[in-house]
């Protein structure tokens, strides 16, 4: 694969230690396209190895607006079955220009590891002291030994290291889109983290071509349903949570976009500084970058004011644990006291509800968002909708909840700006193949 | 046709076998091919270039460097100070000295380095120096300097008494002795050529200046080039009116005669690599130099270059890559926090770690598709230990930053260790392009470290052309 990839398979083999390349295959390419669509197939080859797949999609780290996507694909410990979660900010680009398209992560390590992938170079380093580290302490130390703060990590916790059920992979500080309980994958695996930094370069088949109807898509894109909106209170209003946007404003700072995103959905509070002076904070950390809509409801649910559903989401972010399933396996238990809840996250225990069917991250809306894609009904019947907008996405490398708010965003336009930048003929009939796969 | 093909080409014909010979016209250098040399005509060489690389320069001889490369001067070795004293210089037909600290370059060097040089010059051999290489050859009283006083030319933006700066007051001046170097404007500036052989007169050219000499010529040097004007991208240090008197209608490039050699002292740096057309004179100069109509009797020893090949290759590649990603990332990551130090005479910003690295960096890939690396195993371990070292230095760099701590001394050792790790590699790279490209003829020995035991290969040696 010339264009759009780093044309690499990283396979790391945990138990023997080892490394080693592969070549991304044009055939395979044609049939199964890219992102979840073909980390599936590397999932298939390497299954008996209990594998986790991290993948980015074809237009990941392009112009392509909201090209931002990497997943992480694994046999998810809560539901038995492969299924694929997010990743996204700056981290999915981080990993095609760390080298790499794809990683496959077989085996399971003797003693704790963790990869240091950067520029082509796949390094497997022990993480001993790491063990036992908060999320937060791992990617610091991370950054501050590997030498730069703009390294990207997915990172588990103590709950992915006790093997939690609802242990999250991380994102750099966050909790984020992992709600399968994938940490707890990495933690049978004995791998603290992934840690991402690279300088590559990719190439565009037509670059004129290409970023002409980029920039096109942009601007329809920015005059679009989203406009003038930002933050996640405006996603959880559209969700029939309006009260969410007011509960939350007087700890608002900003809000912050992932890679080329023309959407900033995450909402930074600050917690131990006051959020309306716009200087350089006094601590390292002052709040919270909130990532997604469902943790601030469950939290709103249980009562809590805005600040103490705020500080135990960034406890769970710490911990390594899904905010998710805290708030509402707490609320089924009746414990509302967010000491008490935090006290709670290693003997947490309950069957939180996993929307969808499983094969793709239920933490994005399960509708639309903002954008009229021309379908009505019961919101509660557009899960097939959902389903096939979401495949859509983890397979060029969309941000998921972007793709939700944009009907700009079309499978036409995803094929065509595809072929043009990368010199492929994919096809309606190779897409709905692919999806096909996906879902069964 | 583009500048570096058509000199790539020419080096590829000349270091093959074929015959080339130069002459001077009003359309400048032309080379065509000869069966046997004539009165008139000057036969090209295919010469062995030395860049200097020691104490007091800075990374500007990497420019050098990408000229050679891009042109197919591959034969090309990178002495230090120490090199330069022991003699390295006998067996090379240029010397490339570009940008730094002139008074550190003339230090490290000394007396014996300076008489190394000289005798270099005399018997033949061709000095190019630009920014403070052009600096240090020329005729001073002050200490290090004297050792070197090779050409007579004055110095037209050396001064007892400053202007005004208006901008970078860091970069305006140097101390020269008891006086003061200033650099009326940096970046772009227009240079016009002179009638002088191989050039074609009138030329108007951009190259960039950072700190090199304007100049008036007595008889012992003739003009190559003068300051002709300013364009949109000049940066002006002092008032344009300063800038013009210093510079304009000065002569930027010379040519002074020592012995049976010769000097070229240029004051932009003719060697940048976004300058092509400024290279190509530099090209051109370099030919013209190295061409003779009667072959000097210059000697040369025949050389082996040992060879790493397979999993030798394959490590050696794999551990270099690994260590300038981390050395890079961090370098990286350094430019974004507002550093800078004084070394010597000179300032530096992170920017220049990654020069170094970047060097390096985009030919690793160039010696994986070579297949081999000419390299014996020491110094493929030497090219290896630096590495961390470097990535450890740049990392305490960046942990001190943060937390408001001096970081000078690690600084000035990254820079150190820069210079010897991509010196070593360079070293390696153009030994390995040169067999690759079947360029310089030497015997080399095959060896795969990886099995110990093997039977050596040998390939037919033949020695090295005498150079004329």
């Amino acid at each position: 694969m010339e264009y759009l990839s780093s044309d690499k398979i990283l396979i790391v083999d945990l138990t023997a230690s080892r490394t080693s390349e592969d070549e991304v295959n044009g055939d395979l390419v044609a049939e199964r396209i890219g992102g979840a669509g073909l980390a599936k197939s590397l999932y298939e080859k390497y299954e008996s190895d209990d594998p986790i797949v991290l993948s980015t999609g074809q237009l990941t780290g392009t112009l392509y607006p909201a090209s931002s996507l990497g997943i992480i694909s694994a046999r998810s410990p809560r539901t038995g079955k492969l299924c694929h979660t997010p990743f996204t900010l700056t981290a999915g680009i981080e990993l095609k220009y760390a080298g790499f398209d794809y990683v496959v992560i077989k085996g399971t390590s003797s003693n704790p590891v963790y990869l240091w992938i950067h520029d082509g170079v796949a390094d497997i380093a022990d993480a001993s002291e790491l063990w036992g580290r908060d999320v937060w302490n791992t990617t610091d130390f991370w950054r501050k030994n590997l030498g730069d703060d703009l390294i990207q990590t997915l990172v588990i916790g103590p709950a992915g290291e006790t093997g939690s059920d609802w242990a999250q992979v991380c994102l750099n500080y966050w909790t984020g889109g992992d709600r399968f309980g994938i940490g707890k994958a990495f933690g049978n695996k004995k791998l603290k983290g992934v840690a991402l930094r690279g300088m590559g370069l990719l190439e565009i088949a037509d670059p004129e071509g290409f970023v002409d109807r980029c920039l096109n898509l942009l601007t329809s894109l920015k005059n679009g349903a989203a406009a003038g909106k930002q933050g996640i209170g405006p996603v959880c209003a559209a969700m029939g949570h309006p009260e969410i946007q007011d509960w939350l404003a007087s700890l608002v700072h900003r809000h912050k976009a992932c890679y080329n995103t023309p959407y900033a959905a995450n909402t930074f509070v600050y917690l131990d500084e006051d959020p309306t002076i716009r200087t350089e904070p006094k601590t390292d950390e002052p709040g919270l970058l909130i990532t997604e809509p469902y943790s601030l409801i469950g939290m709103h649910r249980l009562g809590l004011s805005a600040e103490q559903a705020c500080r135990l989401l960034r406890s769970c972010a710490r911990y390594g644990i899904d905010p998710v399933a805290v708030a509402e396996l707490s609320e089924k238990a009746g414990t509302k006291d967010p000491k008490a809840i935090e006290e709670g996250f290693a003997t947490l225990s309950g069957t939180p509800t996993l929307p969808g069917s499983g094969v793709f991250s239920p933490c994005t809306p399960l509708q639309p968002v903002f954008g009229d894609f021309g379908i009505s009904g019961d919101p509660s019947g557009f899960h097939g909708w959902w389903e096939r907008r979401q495949a859509v996405a983890y397979i060029f490398g969309i941000d998921p909840l972007f793709a939700l708010m944009s009907p700009e965003i079309t499978e036409g336009n995803l094929l065509e700006l595809t072929n043009v930048g990368a010199e492929l003929e994919l096809s309606q009939e190779t897409l709905d193949a692919v999806i096909a796969d996906l879902m069964e | 046709m583009d500048v570096y093909r058509r000199y790539s080409a020419y080096n590829r014909l000349l270091a093959r076998g074929t015959s080339l010979a130069a002459r001077h016209t009003d359309r400048g250098l032309e080379v065509s091919p000869t069966a046997e040399p004539r009165a008139h005509l000057r036969r090209l060489t295919y010469p062995r270039i030395a860049v200097y690389a020691g104490t007091g320069t800075s990374h500007s001889w990497l420019w050098f460097v990408e000229l050679c490369e891009r042109m197919g001067f591959y034969d090309l070795c990178f002495p230090d100070e120490r090199e330069v004293a022991g003699g390295t210089l006998r067996s090379v037909d240029v010397l490339l000295v570009s940008g730094g600290d002139t008074f550190a370059v003339a230090e490290a060097l000394g007396p014996r380095g300076a008489q190394g040089l000289e005798q270099f010059i005399r018997r033949g051999g061709l000095y190019i120096g630009s920014c403070a290489g052009a600096y240090l050859p020329l005729r001073s009283s002050k200490t290090p300097l004297h050792h070197f006083n090779y050409v007579g030319a004055r110095i037209t933006n050396l001064t007892d008494s400053l202007p005004q700066p208006r901008r970078m007051s860091r970069k305006f001046s140097t101390a020269y002795g008891c006086r003061f170097v200033f650099h009326p404007v940096r970046e772009e500036v227009r240079i016009r050529t002179a009638a002088t052989a191989p050039l074609r007169a009138g030329r108007s050219i951009t190259a960039p200046l950072y700190g090199g000499p304007g100049l008036t010529i007595g008889d012992d040097a003739e003009p190559l080039a003068f300051y002709e004007g300013f364009t949109p991208r000049t940066l002006f240090l002092v008032d344009e009116a300063i800038a013009r008197d210093t510079l304009i209608d000065r002569v930027a490039a010379l040519r002074a005669r020592l012995g049976q050699g010769c000097l070229v002292l240029m004051g932009p740096h003719l060697e940048h690599p976004s300058f092509p057309e400024a290279n190509g004179l530099v090209a051109d100069l370099l030919f013209w130099a190295c061409s003779r109509v009667e072959p000097l009797q210059n000697a040369r020893e025949s050389r082996d270059a040992p060879c790493l090949r397979a999993g030798a290759h394959t490590g050696l590649l794999r551990d270099l890559r690994r260590e300038l990603s981390n050395s890079r990332i961090v370098a990286a990551g350094l430019e974004t926090i507002p550093l800078h130090w004084v070394i010597g005479a000179k300032v530096y910003e992170p920017e220049k770690f990654r020069v170094f690295l970047d060097a390096m960096w985009k030919r690793v890939r160039h010696l994986e598709r070579m297949g081999f690396t000419a390299a014996d195993t020491g110094e493929a371990e030497e090219m290896i230990r630096i590495g961390p070292q470097v990535t450890r230095l740049l990392r305490r760099i960046k942990t001190s930053a943060d937390c408001g701590e001096d970081t000078s001394a690690p600084a000035r050792d990254v820079l150190t260790r820069l210079h010897v790790w991509s010196t070593r590699f360079l070293n390696t790279y153009f030994r390995t392009l040169s067999l690759a490209r079947g360029h310089t003829r030497v015997a080399f020995k095959a060896q795969d470290t990886g099995a110990p035991g093997r039977a050596l290969e040998t390939r037919e040696s033949l020695n090295v052309r005498s150079v004329v």
